[in-house]
């Protein structure tokens, strides 16, 4: 919503029509005569050689599923494989032209992909470059298994080698894969040869892609994104998702100069007709030709054309063109190369949805078959030399097979001797004030900022003089985050944040107010209601090494984040075995007064997915501290706000929040108040009703109560916990989140086991009711309560003498509700 | 059938003291039972009309298994009968259609809470119980649904009981107990309340702790004082004239105290912080009790089994003077090893004084009596001394008590023996 742009009711109005160019479809028709300008004989030969070594390897690893056995090599592996056979003509020719800066995130189906650009980019890197690459990868430990096995006369062949063998033994899931083979077939990857994750989840590249793309525009780096991904994606929400993020018109109409343009990025759809078994054009799909799409994105149609994929020629023919296009900021650009898979889904796949004919037709004109015929038909080489490409790639293949079955030379982790294996990779758990050490780009000084210039006069503490600071004088939630998040812009250059209404609004709850006077477009803009975008274009951009601060503004829309958060953000990390970082802070604001739909507290979905951190300030001053470390960290970081609290002053802490920077560590705890008699958990803006609880616990009932708000949920030190409650005995735990399944229940779990022989009695959980959240009006019969936290503590603790309950907390009620779901 | 220890599966029930019929009490012995190691009685935990006895005297029973039913006369009891089984002396046929009526009724609140009913008590209680002494199933529940929490076994340390068996209060006991603190109450212009000094809060803090935390008990003794009443009259008459101080009869005991300790390392010794040992002292270091109008202060002689009787008596009186002023050094009150309280001049026959933990044992004097022992045929009068001591049992058995009570009297009745 810049005002910038005038939304002009005249033209808005004016009739009209839209107009489209005509999409390309399979307009290529140059023979090899035609190409011998464009290719030396070695490079018509050598493409001819990348299509022989993908074939042989995705007929190898169909010979291992379906026999157990590969010329006379026994393995068994029972887990996935998605062949891509026959497709490997379009890998190749996407492959060719693509530098090492350029990137490739690929899917389930992406063997051809990461070996196709492997062996780009070898050809292009030099043999020093080479063996730097392998020396340094894994400390060396992979070359030295390649070397100890093979004598290669070739640095190039010693790189194919490696390559080969790092991709099957991470498929196989040996400790010398390239991802410590915890990724397996589906996430392979090998960044120093541009081959970025692929993904098992059907379009998960494609925001990632968009992240990466955004990490090369907003830090100005060589080369451009491909993402690769399948007919069948089309079907998901998140690719159009991606399609629409990456073509946004601010990039060309709104960007500053030096930043503005297209999306550098190639959306490359491998179009094998088939989406598992249901058959996109005609069934599943509605575009009849997928190419169609671009035009319905954006004004340029994403320059979309449609290719023949089983001519590698062609799909390189369109590369040249369309990479073009990309470096010169006209992206993002739109593929639909077309191509065929002659081996089921995967290898459980009985071909029950397409006939015979069908895949022996495609077979006639299989590229290693055509393509070999053309190259002899033109005279390029003589047959029995093709023949011996062949046999040399089969051999190749054998001995590599071989190495990765053995599981003496190639062995599996030893989860025995290193229990921490998976562990450790978990979190990376480090300290990067900046990712680069460039000057952080911005239209003013910090100290111009309108932001900064509001926050700085502000009273750091919720009591002044002695008397309540007034409202609009005290330092609050708000001003912490806006304080934090602002000191970073001017730290690290490479943190870039959006979201929706982030800039010109300044945030739905303010916290960016004023920003947009300082911070560039490209650091600071709106993104479209897109969810699975905003996230996954930060996991992207976080993969490539810039850190990323996004916002999700209610709670309740990270149903609409839900792969994005709990499988890509939460899992790259370990599932590259420690290799990928993910600075990525999601802002998360939990709701109240707008309904159902805008008020849930989802920390505890949040905290039950292993591999992200979840933290939820209550206080000014944990808001600092910890906005701090997630944005010094290295991990993924789920940021929950609340809407109820944003305007809290410091409280708590003696002498109020300090001006200068500190962290707190995720997963302290804060005591806010001391006491000997029950000890209070809270988490998020339920500390305040704990607080009046622990008032009239005091007042009416002579008990001291110790209050601990957990401002981090994962990770979680029980230190001070257990301490606490060895003190007192008693417990009782308070949330926003719906009683059942809330994570404090974890939280009393674990309180029970450490604690049981001390307790007095079992800890108490409250929550919200387990309904849809009514409207306001109703809060206080769905929220907990200062005076719930009395009745579960008169019920289920300490009869209090004289408390009349509100709510009730008794077993037979317990019973009934769980009984009825509710 | 209660379990009568962790490996114990079953017992025999000797005799029902209670019979079909009879009236039960909370607390009444319904029946002796006894294990292959031991003998016990039953308590009641219920109250009302014995209704059925499931076994009878010589059954064999497992343990936590119901043998009888108490409640209201007419219930049904055959949810409690175990296993459902027929008790062999019931008659079937007339109960029949009694049963059938009962049956249409609706099910009245069974209370009777029979034996082997489980005692519900927080582990924080329980341990808390453990570590004190005390008797969980005296203390009153007040916790959700009959739960023994924290402060029940508080309240119970603190005296708080009831009537009942072991303190219990008993059903409508606990809310008259609570008004009559408000209707006895007397009104304000007829009482003051004093805070306790300092000095107060001391001693209140470490007799409680003492009582309550260890199992003390006091054995009376007493002993012919003939001897020392002689050389005290002696003392009295020339002492002065020899250039001794005035060695008063507790400067005596203090001195044969000093003498005997040693002799029994158990007792010059400190119970060790951790509970699980003590330790012995190579020398007598004495706590003399004293009343100060600041309260009971207790000094310490230290070394005093290498001091001789006058040095005694000499260091005595200065404490008790310093005590007494005020102006004691407080390293002089502390270190004890064992501890002499008199209240013989105050004319108390015989009491029980306090340990002052850690200490293990401590000696209280008490007055002098005149009595009479037989020599011969004739009653001959003479001055006897009480002497109370009171031990901590978990260091001191009774019988090594009383041979160190054996030994001082012995010492005391040939005081001059033991000046040489």
């Amino acid at each position: 919503m810049p005002k910038s742009l005038y939304v002009d009711p005249a033209k808005t109005l004016a009739p009209g029509k839209i107009t489209f160019e005509d999409i390309p479809v399979n307009v290529y028709n140059k023979t090899i005569e035609d190409e011998k300008a464009n290719f030396s004989d070695a490079d018509f030969i050598r493409i001819f050689r990348d299509i022989a070594v993908l074939r042989e390897f995705e007929t190898m690893l169909s010979l291992v599923k379906t026999q157990g056995s590969y010329n006379g090599i026994n393995i068994e592996y029972p887990g996935p494989a998605h062949l891509s056979l026959g497709q490997e003509a379009a890998a190749v020719g996407e492959a060719y032209l693509l530098d090492i800066d350029d990137f490739i995130f690929g899917s389930h189906r992406s063997h051809s992909e990461i070996l196709a650009k492997s062996l780009s980019a070898i050809y292009k890197l030099s043999d020093d470059e080479l063996m730097k690459i392998m020396e340094s990868f894994k400390d060396g430990k992979v070359l030295r298994t390649v070397e100890k096995m093979s004598k290669p006369d070739s640095v190039k062949e010693l790189a194919i080698q490696f390559i080969l063998y790092g991709t099957l033994t991470e498929v196989f899931a040996r400790e010398n894969g390239l991802q410590n083979g915890m990724g397996g077939s589906m996430h392979a990857f090998f960044l120093p040869f541009g081959v970025y994750p692929n993904n098992a989840i059907v379009g998960g590249s494609a925001c990632i892609s968009t992240g990466a793309a955004l990490y090369k525009k907003c830090n100005k780096k060589k080369g451009i994104v491909v993402c690769n991904s399948g007919d069948g994606s089309l079907g998901c929400g998140p690719v159009w998702e991606a399609l629409n993020f990456a073509s946004m018109e601010q990039f060309t109409k709104l960007w500053e100069d030096g930043k503005n343009g297209g999306m550098p990025i190639i959306f490359n759809f491998f179009n094998n007709s088939y989406g598992m078994g249901g058959q996109t054009r005609g069934e599943t799909m509605a575009y009849d030709m997928l190419a169609r799409i671009g035009a319905g994105i954006s004004p340029t149609q994403l320059h979309a054309e449609r290719v023949n994929g089983f001519n590698p020629l062609a799909v390189i023919d369109v590369y040249r063109r369309k990479k073009q296009l990309v470096e010169n900021g006209e992206g993002p650009v739109l593929l639909d190369v077309l191509t065929y898979r002659f081996s089921g889904h995967s290898t459980s796949d009985q071909n029950a949805y397409r006939s015979k004919e069908e895949i022996d037709a495609w077979k006639e004109i299989d590229p290693i078959v055509t393509y070999r015929k053309a190259l002899t038909d033109a005279g390029i080489a003589p047959d029995a030399s093709f023949e011996d490409i062949l046999n040399e790639t089969k051999d190749r293949m054998t001995r590599i097979c071989s190495w990765a079955a053995d599981t003496e030379v190639s062995p599996y982790a030893d989860f025995d001797a290193d229990p921490y294996f998976v562990e450790k990779t978990m979190f990376s758990n480090q300290k990067v004030v900046k990712f680069d050490d460039r000057e952080p780009e911005a239209l003013t000084a910090k100290e111009d900022c309108p932001t900064y210039k509001k926050i700085k006069d502000k009273i750091r503490t919720a009591t002044f003089d002695g008397k309540p600071t007034p409202k609009l004088r005290m330092y609050n939630i708000r001003d912490a985050l806006s304080e934090t998040i602002l000191d970073k812009f001017y730290e690290d250059p490479t943190m870039i944040s959006y979201g929706e209404d982030v800039r010109d609004w300044g945030g739905a709850y303010a916290v960016y107010r004023g920003m947009s006077e300082s911070i560039p477009y490209s650091r600071l803009f709106n993104a479209p209601i897109s969810e699975s975008a905003i996230v996954s274009s930060g996991v992207g951009y976080a993969i490539c090494g810039g850190r990323a601060l996004i916002e999700i503004m209610y709670a309740d829309f990270i149903g609409r984040a839900g792969d994005e958060i709990f499988n890509q953000l939460s899992k790259w990390q370990s599932m590259s075995a420690g290799i990928l970082k993910m600075p990525v802070v999601v802002r998360v604001s939990v709701g109240s007064k707008y309904g159902a739909q805008h008020s849930q507290d989802w920390t505890s979905l949040c905290a039950h997915i292993p591999g992200l951190k979840v933290c939820f300030p209550a206080t000014p001053w944990e808001a600092k501290g910890l906005m701090r470390s997630a944005l010094n960290g290295t991990d993924p970081v789920i940021f929950f706000e609340s809407q109820r609290i944003y305007d809290k002053g410091e409280e708590f802490r003696e002498g109020g929040v300090p001006e200068e920077d500190y962290e707190i560590t995720i997963g302290d705890t804060n005591v806010v108040k001391t006491g000997d008699d029950i000890t209070i958990i809270t988490v998020g803006a339920t500390l305040y009703k704990a607080v009046d609880a622990a008032k009239e616990l005091s007042e009416k009932y002579g008990m001291n109560a110790e209050i601990i708000n957990l401002h981090s949920l994962v990770p979680l030190d029980y230190t001070k916990i257990v301490e606490s409650v060895k003190k007192t005995g008693k417990v009782v735990l308070a949330s926003d989140a719906c009683a059942r399944g809330s994570f404090l229940n974890d939280v009393a779990r674990n309180i029970t086991e450490l604690c049981f022989d001390y307790l007095d009695a079992p800890p108490a959980v409250v929550g919200a009711q387990n309904w849809i959240t009514p409207p306001h009006e109703f809060d206080a019969k769905f929220f907990p309560q200062a005076s719930w936290i009395l009745d579960a503590i008169n019920e289920k603790i300490i009869p209090l003498k004289g408390h009349v309950p509100t709510v009730s907390f008794t077993p037979v009620e317990q019973m009934r509700k769980a009984k009825l779901g509710v | 059938m209660p379990k009568a220890g962790i490996t114990v599966e079953e017992c025999m029930i000797t005799k029902w003291e209670k019979k079909v019929g009879d009236s039960v009490k909370l607390g009444d012995v319904l029946f002796s039972y006894e294990t292959d190691k031991a003998a016990f009685e039953c308590e009641s935990t219920a109250e009302g009309e014995l209704l059925e006895i499931f076994y009878g005297d010589g059954d064999e029973v497992p343990v936590l298994i119901n043998v009888c039913a108490i409640g209201k006369k007419g219930e049904d009891v055959s949810s409690l009968r175990p296993g459902n089984s027929v008790s062999a002396e019931s008659e079937p046929s007339p109960a029949k259609a009694e049963e059938v009526k009962e049956a249409e009724k609706p099910a009245p609140e069974v209370t009777a809470a029979a034996p082997g009913d489980i005692i519900k008590i927080s582990p924080r209680a329980k341990n808390l119980a453990e570590k004190r002494n005390a008797d969980i199933k005296a203390a009153v529940p007040t916790g959700p649904s009959g739960r023994i929490i924290e402060r029940d076994i508080i309240a119970l340390l603190n005296g708080e009981g009831g009537s009942g068996i072991g303190g219990r209060i008993l059903v409508g006991e606990e809310k008259a107990a609570k008004a009559d603190i408000s209707a006895a109450a007397p009104a304000e212009d007829e009482f003051e309340d004093v805070p306790f000094t300092k000095i107060r809060q001391v001693i209140a803090k470490s007799m409680s702790a003492s009582l309550s935390e260890i199992p003390q008990l006091t054995h009376h003794h007493s002993f012919d004082a003939t001897n020392i009443l002689e050389l005290r009259k002696c003392v009295k008459a020339s002492g002065e004239k020899m250039g001794l101080p005035n060695i008063t009869l507790n400067d005596m005991i203090l001195y044969a105290v000093s003498r005997t300790l040693l002799k029994f390392p158990d007792f010059n010794a400190n119970v060790l912080p951790d509970g699980k040992g003590v330790r012995r002292f190579k020398h007598v270091h004495l706590g003399v009790a004293m009343d100060t109008p600041r309260g009971l202060m207790v000094p310490t002689i230290f070394n005093a089994d290498t001091k001789s009787l006058s040095e005694i008596a000499e260091e005595s009186k200065a404490l008790g003077k310093a005590a007494k002023a005020g102006n004691i050094n407080p390293d002089l009150l502390q270190g004890a090893t064992f501890t002499v309280s008199n209240l013989g001049n105050l004319g108390v026959e015989m009491f029980t004084p306090v340990i002052n933990a850690p200490q293990t044992c401590i000696l209280g004097v008490c007055s002098l009596i005149t009595r009479f022992k037989m020599v011969g045929e004739t009653a001959k009068p003479y001055q006897a001394m009480g002497l109370s001591v009171t031990y901590d049992h978990r260091v001191i058995d009774g019988a090594p008590e009383a041979r160190f009570a054996a030994e001082l009297i012995f010492n005391l009745e040939n005081f001059t023996a033991l000046l040489v």
